[in-house]
């Protein structure tokens, strides 16, 4: 089970436009938003966790201890030809949704919102470095991997997430769920990674990507965005 | 003569019968004859080096498999089978592999921790009777550091680096083979190389880019091609004749070790002999960057030298004259140490010098945790500034790259106790020619002490490529020759050493009226009379401008493309500013701002309106709420967005407090009163927040019970308070059954009161099924119901 602290020496700003709902708005306060941006570089503090597991495509079950069978059409769908699963979990700390909630408190709502897009682009990026190590080392083994997959994303019901935040060892860095499933801090990540092996074709790219086009939540407010690019 | 290494252990060993999971390291005592046997067969094939069977012999990773304490034994044995085979013509290299751990900082394994099971590891191969050392397959440049000081530490035999590349081209942890070979070339690496990860047609521009950056021989071990998972088996495609077709290519390249890493077979290990053997003498390594001297972060390497562009030494990080920043290092806080890093980085700055000098604090402690802090968060390589001998270990030892040590002088005891720390660490050395006599006054002095310097840590070992030469700054409103004796000693430095140059600049200027001014000019005299490393504070415009200018006429700039693009790039800044609103009608105008969301300008805006006795009503009314109106309707048709209609409240929130402050007893319109709460069990509240924050900006009172808020609780507020609307939100299905349970207790308790929701995953059709009132899909709907609500 590794433990990693990614670095994040930069936030992409063009990303915290985009989760601030400023994607057509590519001229609004510009110095603000890298204000905002270099703000959160200070205040996050990334870390991640994941293990791997041998998975059972036909049963939809990951063979860890105990056992975890997936359910969810969409999820068993994306990951029909893995035959071994990386669970991780990646938080950029609490410190950074404390100062969201001063700004709005201090009357500072379009910095509060810009920095709680940056902490969620901040998230996304240390996700996106483990990411890219499970992806290094599963080829060291012949595995391709596919794109992850979050419990929340389509079908895949959020109760979920206290198993999966166990078999990332999530709590080791901090992360812990509420009775309602939440991860706290809130700008945390649990996902999967689906590990194929090279003589087996991924699915239609659709189901390897998950994207809005692709997903079933027609009312979530980001896919307005993105749809609408 | 290209040395030849063996193919794979770990295959040949399962081929021999190992169990899949077993310890393959455990077969040396178990069954020594069958390693031996392998060891044999590669020699046949040609190998002339081969390596022990203890890549994963180290404590961490024999702890797997409860052998931990098994280091000594298992690595002795291993040297005793390989010893076996190889007789005496053929050497041994004791094969040293990663602990599996990431190491701190990025990982959770303390680097003095990895330094000692490195060292446990290498001195038991070392007494055992190896040839040399060869670290391999390490993914983090910190983890190769920790092995290759371990290495040094207890032996002088030869120290073999291999890291492992992705086809990214970088480390896993992101060092490039450039910043790779540049590190641990300084370190004393005597050889260094590549293994395992890629097959030979990936690892050669990595070859390349190694021997660009080091005159070290280089050695790379490909795998036989990327691997592939097939039938549940790890296949590697490439055959021993299709291997040995890179051979002609990787020598030309400037490889001298050769052998094969995962997939690679005695067979294919004869073909890269056969193949090397026609391929001649080793190819002459081109060096490309051995005339400048280079310091490094974990993946970024700045250059420094004549005919390179400027690099700025970015000062600021000193506590020196700063009280805040040294009662913050003092009290360990280093937020602000951060944060002076990231802004000179954006400011321009190529290296960071920093300084943790406070008095009565333990430098060494700050130096080490500034260093491992920046190192998370800045690419570019630090200067570590200090007369601290321990503070100066604490910060080179920690530090994932090749720093810049400032600085060196001719003192003896700097010199003997800095010069051997640089040589141990890799670490470049800013020569500042002072001695035991004095500051040297002329420029020829200068270099005599300079030369001096030079001397003694040529003789520590360092090497030509380690040094940066300062020309002293002296104060010229107290000596009329400063500036031309310092602008002497750089023509001086060039015209006798080449290294590259550097100074203080601000020094110059003490004492004098426009300090800036005179460090900008004296800046552009510099950089024309050779300096290439300036240190100063990035911040100062006027030499951020002279620097961009300088870099044209010196020919760095080619064609002022890059100083022109900048002026476009202001000039567009310059011609977007609003201009000032010209209506004679302060209403329109206060409307205006708040649309455009001028927060600054409001203030004065409102205030003259109360002088031209506008009523709050009026101002309220016609310039206020139309304004938010307008917002609102722009918010709704797609024409504006959430972060502009924000900015717009804040503007109304700015007014509405001058008013108050300025009549604070006019009365303001309340439309009425809502209660709003994220449900229970429910966490999230940035939607709840923007909504208050919009529905306080168009005159509602707001009770804000927060989030994860029991029903109970929202209806005893919404009787204590007299409550016209609640607002209720609720982010994740989980949560929303909360929303149905509270909008029962309401009614259940006989309250009048109207309810709102709203949240990511409520929709209309939910709303109206567990009994609410309205529902908002955004914070602008929000308002316009609460509204409606009211107007019922």
């Amino acid at each position: 089970m590794p433990i990693y602290f990614p670095t994040l020496t930069s936030i992409d700003i063009a990303e915290t436009r985009r989760y601030a709902g400023l994607a057509k708005k590519p001229d609004f306060q510009t110095t603000m938003l890298e204000a905002i941006c270099f703000e959160a570089q200070l205040l996050a503090t990334p870390r991640a966790s994941w293990s791997i597991y041998p998975y059972d495509s036909c049963r939809g079950l990951i063979l860890s201890q105990p056992k975890l069978e997936l359910t969810g059409k969409s999820i068993k769908k994306h990951l029909t030809a893995a035959v071994d699963i990386a669970v991780l979990s990646v938080t950029v700390g609490e410190k950074i949704e404390q100062t969201v909630t001063d700004y709005f408190g201090q009357g500072r709502y379009t910095e509060a919102l810009l920095l709680d897009a940056a902490a969620t682009t901040a998230v996304e990026m240390a996700a996106d470095q483990i990411n890219s190590i499970i992806v290094q080392e599963a080829q060291k083994n012949g595995l391709t991997a596919i794109s992850r997959f979050s419990p929340g994303y389509d079908d895949w019901n959020i109760t979920v997430q206290p198993t999966i935040l166990q078999l990332s060892q999530g709590e080791t860095i901090g992360i812990t769920t509420t009775s309602s499933c939440m991860l706290i801090p809130r700008k945390s990540i649990t996902a999967v990674i689906g590990l194929l092996p090279t003589d087996v074709k991924p699915n239609p790219p659709e189901h390897n990507n998950h994207n809005c086009q692709s997903c079933s939540q027609d009312d979530c407010s980001f896919r307005k965005e993105s749809i609408n690019d | 003569m290209i040395k030849i290494f063996d193919g794979a252990m770990g295959t040949m060993l399962q081929q021999a019968g190992l169990a899949a999971g077993a310890c393959p390291e455990l077969w040396n005592l178990e069954k020594p004859e069958a390693v031996t046997a392998i060891h044999r067969q590669y020699i046949e094939h040609g190998a002339n080096i081969i390596e022990t069977n203890t890549f994963g012999a180290n404590r961490i990773k024999l702890a797997h498999y409860g052998l931990a304490d098994k280091v000594q034994l298992l690595n002795t044995a291993a040297v005793n089978a390989a010893r076996q085979a190889a007789g005496s013509a053929v050497k041994i290299a004791g094969s040293v592999g990663p602990t599996g751990k990431f190491i701190a900082p990025l990982g959770e394994l303390a680097f003095e921790d990895a330094y000692q099971v490195y060292k446990e590891q290498i001195s038991a191969l070392t007494s055992a009777g190896v040839d040399m050392i060869l670290i391999e397959t390490i993914i983090d440049i910190q983890e190769m550091r920790a092995a290759l000081l371990a290495a040094k530490a207890v032996t002088d035999m030869t120290v073999i680096c291999q890291l492992s590349f992705g086809s990214d081209g970088r480390t896993v942890t992101g060092t490039d083979p450039v910043t790779a070979a540049i590190l641990l070339d300084a370190m004393g690496a005597d050889v260094i190389g590549a293994n395992c990860s890629l097959g030979p047609a990936q690892l050669l521009p990595i070859a390349q880019a190694l021997a660009s950056a080091t005159t070290r021989p280089i050695s790379i071990q490909a795998n036989a091609g990327m691997p592939q998972l097939i039938n549940g088996e790890t296949v590697f495609p490439m055959g021993p004749d299709e291997m040995a077709a890179w051979v002609p290519k990787l020598i030309q390249a400037g490889v001298s070790y050769l052998g094969g890493c995962c997939g690679t077979t005695p067979a294919h290990i004869k073909a890269i002999s056969l193949a090397a053997a026609k391929s001649g003498m080793p190819h002459q390594q081109i060096c490309l960057h051995n005339k400048t001297t280079a310091v490094t972060s974990r993946s970024k390497t700045v250059f420094m030298g004549a005919n390179l562009p400027t690099v700025i030494i970015g000062e600021r990080i000193n506590p020196t004259g700063r009280k805040q920043l040294s009662a913050d290092i003092k009290a360990g806080n280093f937020a602000s140490v951060k944060k002076e890093a990231l802004q000179q980085i954006r400011a321009g700055a190529h290296i960071l010098d920093v300084n943790m000098g406070v008095p009565g604090i333990n430098q060494a402690a700050a130096m080490a945790q500034a260093v491992n802090d920046l190192s998370m968060l800045v690419d570019a390589p630090l200067a570590i500034d200090t007369s601290d001998t321990e503070a100066l270990e604490a910060g080179l030892r920690i530090y994932p790259g090749r720093a810049l040590i400032n600085s060196v002088s001719a003192e003896p005891d700097r010199l003997e106790q800095f010069l051997p720390l640089a040589k141990k660490y890799g670490a470049a050395i800013l020569c500042l020619p002072l001695s035991d006599k004095g500051v040297p006054a002329t420029a020829s002095e200068r270099v005599t002490v300079a030369r001096h310097i030079i001397h003694k840590a040529l003789e520590a070992g360092l090497r030509p490529q380690d040094f940066v030469l300062d020309a002293l700054v002296l104060t010229v409103a107290a000596d009329e020759h400063a500036a031309a004796e310092t602008l002497k000693t750089l023509r001086l430095y060039r015209k006798y050493f080449g290294y590259p140059t550097t100074m203080g600049l601000s020094n110059i200027s003490y004492g004098l009226p426009q300090r800036e001014l005179v460090n900008a000019s004296f800046a552009a005299m510099a950089l024309s009379a050779g300096l290439d490393a300036p240190i100063l504070n990035p911040y100062n415009p006027m030499m951020k401008d002279t620097l961009a200018t300088s870099a044209v006429l010196l020919g760095y700039d080619r064609s002022g493309r890059s100083y022109s693009k900048d002026f476009a790039a202001r000039q567009a800044v310059a011609n977007n500013k609003p201009e000032a609103q010209q209506s004679n009608d302060i209403l329109s105008t206060i409307r205006q701002a708040v649309i455009d969301g001028e927060k600054e300008s409001i203030v004065p805006l409102v205030r003259q309106a109360i002088s031209q006795n506008y009523s709050t009503i009026e101002i309220t009314d016609k310039a206020l709420t139309a304004a938010m109106n307008i917002i609102g309707e722009d918010f709704g048709a797609g024409r504006c967005f959430l972060p502009q209609v924000l900015l717009s409240a804040e503007t109304m929130r700015a007014a509405f407090t001058t008013i108050k402050e300025t009549l604070p007893s006019a009365q303001t319109a309340q439309l009425g009163t809502v209660v709003l709460a994220t449900v229970k069990g429910d966490i999230h509240d940035l939607g709840k927040n923007i909504v208050a924050a919009l529905l306080e900006n168009n005159g509602f009172k707001v009770i804000d019970l927060g989030k994860d808020v029991a029903a109970e609780t929202i209806v005893d507020a919404v009787k204590q308070h007299q409550a016209d609307v609640v607002g209720l939100c609720a982010l994740m299905t989980t949560t929303m059954p909360q929303i149905d349970q509270t909008i029962k207790l309401i009614k259940d308790s006989g309250i009048t009161c109207r309810t709102m929701v709203g949240g990511a995953v409520l929709t209309a059709e939910y709303a109206q099924q567990a009994g609410a009132d309205a529902y908002a899909s955004d914070g602008v709907t929000a308002v316009k119901q609460a509204k409606k609500l009211i107007a019922r």
